[in-house]
């Protein structure tokens, strides 16, 4: 393997910066994973709502938004929300699964795809868990775990293809949706982020491709 | 480690820089659904709704685990 190395404890300072970069980047897949799986609790709102706009950029413009907004959520009103747009009666007003958003049904190939990937990567769903694996805050909580190298150790390269497989084809369309998503309040500065986020990756990913 | 891999390892972080990703970084210590659940007493709380608040937390949660 030619890749970079995943040293840690290096004192080298390229190394350190790369390891910062990875750190924040396992943080905001971690973000949108929290507030995707499941409403976000009082602590977590509090945390998002800590988030400053430092170091400018549209990325960071977004977050700060979601800061603000965050901070006159409760998770009552957050539970709400989440519910009406992911849940719903009988459905909610969007469905976050690749499979759909890529095939127009649930449970389809790219589901199919995924698990194998995943279990070449040593990762798969509980027996008995009914819930498809290709759901977007599942697929935002592998790509922070194999940033961050706690799920499975893949060099850059292979996270690229993780990501150039299972959200690159649709995850940028999944936030813009829910950032024009009607029940969306809270949710709105989180689709913008998912979706600068969406570009950003695939931009970085380029170049060091 | 070719010279060109360090530049476009460079870039690539300037792009994530740029773009203001440093912000994220308050939330570093979020954890994972899943393992905060695992901390926790399960004590699943349904709100308004009847909202399942458990499912996807599984998901992840085991997906963490593996």
């Amino acid at each position: 393997m030619k890749e970079e190395p995943r040293t840690v404890g290096t004192t080298d300072r390229r190394s350190a910066e790369e390891a910062e970069t990875e750190v924040l980047r396992a943080a905001l897949y971690r973000l949108l994973a929290r507030f995707l799986a499941a409403p976000p609790d009082a602590a977590t709102l509090a945390v998002a709502g800590g988030l400053g706009d430092e170091g400018g950029g549209e990325l960071g413009s977004a977050l700060g938004l979601l800061a603000r907004v965050a901070r006159t959520t409760t998770a009552e009103q957050a539970a709400q929300e989440h519910h009406d747009l992911f849940i719903g009666v009988g459905r909610g007003e969007l469905v976050p699964y690749a499979s759909f958003y890529r095939t127009g049904f649930l449970n389809e190939k790219p589901l199919a795809l995924l698990r194998g990937d995943l279990a070449a990567l040593g990762l798969a769903r509980a027996p008995g868990n009914p819930e498809p694996e290709d759901h977007i805050a599942a697929l935002c909580e592998v790509m922070a775990g194999l940033a961050e190298g706690s799920l499975a150790t893949v060099d850059l390269a292979g996270q690229q293809r993780f990501f150039d497989r299972h959200l690159a084809p649709w995850a940028g369309r999944f936030f813009g949706d829910l950032e024009r998503a009607r029940a969306a309040r809270l949710y709105q500065p989180l689709g913008t982020v998912g979706r600068l986020f969406v570009d950003i990756e695939a931009a970085g990913f380029a170049l060091a491709a | 480690m070719s010279e060109r891999r360090q530049e476009t390892g460079r870039g690539r972080r300037e792009v994530l820089r740029l773009a203001g990703l440093g912000a994220v970084g308050g939330a570093a210590g979020l954890v994972a659904p899943g393992r905060k659940a695992e901390a926790a007493t399960p004590a699943p709380t349904p709100t308004s709704g009847g909202y399942r608040v458990t499912e996807h937390v599984e998901t992840y949660y085991r997906l963490a685990r593996f």
